[in-house]
C-alpha cells in the first residue's frame, strides 16, 4: 500500500504547476504589452521623421524630400499593418482568458495613428504625386456587423498580393474616436462593412473578384492583368 | 472570452494533472515492486480451484482456451474446468463437449442464451473449489497462472485477484494501439490502483475470486452488462480487497476494426455508467474507503473532459465552416492568409494548459512503458495513435451517456 502523504504531495505539485502556468501567463502578457508599446513608439518616431521631412521639403524643395518621404511612408505602412495584426493577435491570446483594458487603449491609440498617417499620406499624395491606391475600411464588432470579418479577410488577401501598390487603413467604428466619426461623416458611412477607394464609398460585402473589379476601375494594378 | 471554456479547461487540467501526478508518484515509488507477488511456500497445502468458462459462439477459439487450461501447472485433482455453453448457434458445443470428462472438465449446455453472468453463476453453483476463476472463451492463460495467484489468498482480506491482460493477436495498427492501452490500462494502471485498494474492475478475460466472497455477495449480477465491473464494486462494499498480479497474464482477443471496438466500448462504458448509478450509495462515503472517492473523481474527470472535448469539437467545426466560407470569398486562395512567423507570445494560456496536458499524457505513457516488461517500442506513431484513440473514446463515451440517459438497450 502507498503512504497517504502521496495525495498531499500531488496536491502541492499540482498547485505549484498551476501557479507556474499563471505566472507564465503574467510574464507573456507583460512581454506582449512591451512589444505593442515598442511598436507604438516606433510609429511615433516615424511620424516625427515624416514631420521633419515635410519641413525639409518647405526649405529644400519637395523633389529631394519626396524620395525620402516615400520610403519612410512605405516603411510606416508596413509597421502599421504589422502592429495592427500584433494587437489583434495578442488581444486574442490574452482575452481568450481575461479581458485586458490595455488592448482597448492600444487599439484606440493605433486607430488614432492610422487617421494621422492617412491624413499625412493624403497631403503627401498631392505634393509628391504618390500613386498608391488608398483604401479605407470601416468596420464594427461582429454582433453589429456579421460581414466585417469576411471583408477584413478579403482585404488581407489583397494586401498580401499587392501590398506595395496600395495603402490600406482599417478603422474600428466601435471605438467612438472623434477622428473616426469625422471620417465616417465625411465619407458618408451609413452601414458596415464599408470600403472607401480613392474617396469613393462602397458599402456592403465584396468578395475578392468584386473588389478587384472595383480597384481596377481606379487604377491598373498588377492584380488587374 | 468564453467563461465556460475557461472554467472547463481549468477543471479538467486540475483533475487530470492531479491524477497523473498521484499515479506517477505511486509508480516511481513502487517501480521495483510492481512484479512482486507472494510465492508458494514449501509444502504449502494447495487449495482446490474451479475455472469457469462461459461460451457463446466461440467455436474457433474455445479449443485454444481449454488446451491452455489443460496445460496448467497445478495438481490435476485440485482444479476443475466448468464450461457453460450459453445457447451457442455455432459448433461451440461440439468442440467443447469433446474435452468434457465429467470430473476435471465439466460441460453444461444451455439450450437458450442466458447471458454471461447467469452462466458464470451456474458454474459457481456447482464449483467445488475454494477459489473460482472466471475466464473468457477467447482467452488463453500461461501454465503458471494458478501457482502465481493462489498465494494471494493467504491474505484473508483478499476477495479477488486480477492479472495482466495482454492482446493475443496483433495484426494491425488499431490492435497495436489497443495492445498499448491494455498493457497500461488493464495491467499497469490496475496494479497501481491496487496500491490504493482502488481496483474498479476484475477483467473478464481472467480473474479469480474467493468462493466464499462470491457466495456472500450473491454471485454475479445477471442484469448488468459489465458483470466484471459491477462485482468489483460489491467486493469493495463487502469489505474485501482486490489484488493485482503483474507476474502472470491472460491473453485475449481484441477487436480488429473500429466497428468492433465501438461495440465493445459502448458496452463497457454504458455498463460502467449503469454500475455507477446502481452503486451511487457507495460514493463519497468514508466506509467505502479510498474507492468511494476514487470512483467519483474518475467519473468527474471523464464527464468534464467530455464536456471540454465537445466544446472544442464544436468550436473546431464552426471555425472550419467559417474558414471555408471565408476562403470562398478569395477563390480558395489558401496561402494568402497563412503566416509562417513563429511568435511564441501569440500562444494563449488556454493553449499552455492544453500543451501541458499533452505533456502529462506523454509522461504517463513513457513512464508506464518503462515500468512494464515486454513493452512495445516507443514509436511516435504509437503515441499519436494512442492520442487519436483517446479522442475516439470521447465519442464512445458520448454514445454511452446517450444510451444510458435514454435507457436504450445495450447488447453484447
Amino acid at each position: 500500500m502507498v503512504n497517504k502523504k502521496i495525495f498531499v504531495t500531488a496536491a502541492i505539485i499540482t498547485l505549484i504547476l498551476f501557479i507556474s502556468i499563471y505566472s507564465l501567463n503574467f510574464f507573456l502578457n507583460s512581454q506582449r504589452e512591451k512589444i505593442v508599446i515598442d511598436k507604438m513608439e516606433d510609429i511615433l518616431d516615424e511620424y516625427q521623421e515624416i514631420q521633419v521631412l515635410s519641413l525639409m521639403s518647405d526649405v529644400f524643395g519637395s523633389e529631394m524630400s519626396c524620395l525620402s518621404l516615400e520610403s519612410t511612408l512605405a516603411h510606416l505602412d508596413r509597421t502599421l499593418w504589422d502592429t495592427g495584426i500584433k494587437i489583434d493577435r495578442y488581444r486574442e491570446a490574452t482575452e481568450g482568458f481575461l479581458t485586458d483594458p490595455f488592448y482597448l487603449k492600444q487599439k484606440r491609440k493605433f486607430n488614432r495613428n492610422e487617421v494621422l498617417y492617412f491624413s499625412m499620406l493624403k497631403e503627401m499624395k498631392d505634393w509628391c504625386e504618390f500613386n498608391r491606391t488608398v483604401i479605407l475600411f470601416f468596420y464594427k464588432k461582429k454582433e453589429d456587423c456579421p460581414d466585417c470579418d469576411a471583408q477584413s479577410f478579403v482585404l488581407t488577401d489583397i494586401n498580401k498580393e499587392i501590398g506595395p501598390e496600395i495603402a490600406l487603413f482599417s478603422f474600428d467604428s466601435d471605438l467612438d474616436l472623434p477622428s473616426i466619426k469625422t471620417l465616417g461623416l465625411f465619407y458618408k458611412i451609413t452601414s458596415y462593412p464599408c470600403i472607401v477607394i480613392e474617396d469613393e464609398t462602397h458599402c456592403g460585402l465584396y468578395d475578392k473578384g468584386q473588389l478587384t473589379d472595383l480597384l481596377c476601375d481606379y487604377k491598373d494594378l498588377s492584380l488587374c492583368s | 472570452m468564453n467563461i465556460i471554456q475557461v472554467v472547463l479547461v481549468q477543471i479538467v487540467w486540475i483533475l487530470s494533472t492531479y491524477f497523473i501526478i498521484v499515479f506517477l508518484l505511486a509508480l516511481l515509488k513502487n517501480k521495483n515492486r510492481l512484479y512482486d507477488s507472494p510465492a508458494l511456500e514449501n509444502n504449502e497445502k494447495l487449495s482446490r480451484v474451479s475455472i469457469i468458462i462461459s461460451a457463446y459462439n466461440e467455436e474457433e477459439k474455445i479449443a485454444d482456451s481449454i488446451e491452455s487450461l489443460r496445460l496448467i501447472d497445478y495438481p490435476k485433482e485440485l482444479y476443475e474446468v466448468i464450461i457453460v455453453n450459453d445457447g451457442s448457434t455455432d459448433k461451440t458445443k461440439d468442440v467443447a463437449i469433446k474435452y468434457a470428462d465429467g470430473t476435471n472438465i465439466i460441460f453444461i449446455d444451455n439450450a437458450k442464451n442466458k447471458g454471461k453472468a447467469a452462466c458464470l453463476n451456474q458454474g459457481i453453483a456447482i464449483a467445488k473449489g475454494s477459489y473460482v476463476a472466471c475466464m473468457d472463451a477467447d482467452s488463453v492463460v500461461p501454465k503458471d497462472i494458478l501457482k502465481k495467484i493462489v498465494p494471494y489468498f493467504r491474505n484473508k482480506e483478499i476477495g479477488a485477484v486480477t492479472v495482466s491482460v495482454e492482446v493475443k493477436h496483433v495484426n494491425n495498427f488499431l490492435q497495436k494501439i489497443i495492445q498499448l492501452e491494455y498493457k497500461l490500462g488493464l495491467s499497469l494502471f490496475l496494479r497501481v490502483f491496487s496500491l490504493f485498494d482502488c481496483i474498479h474492475v476484475t477483467p473478464g478475460p481472467f480473474s479469480i475470486y474467493r468462493k466464499s466472497v462470491l457466495e456472500k455477495i450473491d454471485n454475479f449480477d445477471v442484469n448488468n452488462i459489465t458483470e466484471d465491473l459491477e462485482i468489483a464494486y460489491r467486493i469493495h462494499k463487502s469489505g474485501y480487497k482486490i489484488a493485482n498480479c503483474m507476474n502472470t497474464c491472460v491473453e485475449t482477443i481484441t477487436p480488429h476494426n473500429f466497428r468492433g471496438l465501438y461495440r465493445q466500448r459502448r458496452r463497457w462504458y454504458s455498463g460502467a455508467l449503469m454500475t455507477l448509478w446502481q452503486h451511487k450509495g457507495m460514493l463519497l462515503r468514508k466506509k467505502s474507503g479510498l474507492f468511494g472517492y476514487f470512483i467519483p473523481f474518475n467519473y468527474a474527470l471523464i464527464t468534464f473532459g467530455l464536456g471540454l472535448f465537445l466544446l472544442f469539437f464544436y468550436l473546431s467545426i464552426s471555425n472550419l465552416i467559417k474558414y471555408i466560407s471565408l476562403y470562398s470569398l478569395t477563390n480558395y486562395n489558401f496561402f494568402s492568409n497563412l503566416t509562417w512567423e513563429l511568435d511564441l507570445l501569440g500562444i494563449s494560456i488556454l493553449a499552455v494548459f492544453g500543451i501541458s496536458g499533452i505533456i502529462g499524457m506523454i509522461a504517463i505513457v513513457t513512464f508506464g512503458l518503462n515500468a512494464i516488461r515486454n513493452s512495445p517500442a516507443k514509436k511516435i506513431s504509437l503515441y499519436f495513435g494512442y492520442f487519436l484513440l483517446f479522442i475516439l473514446y470521447q465519442f464512445f463515451w458520448l454514445s454511452s451517456f446517450f444510451l444510458v440517459l435514454f435507457r436504450r438497450k445495450v447488447r453484447w
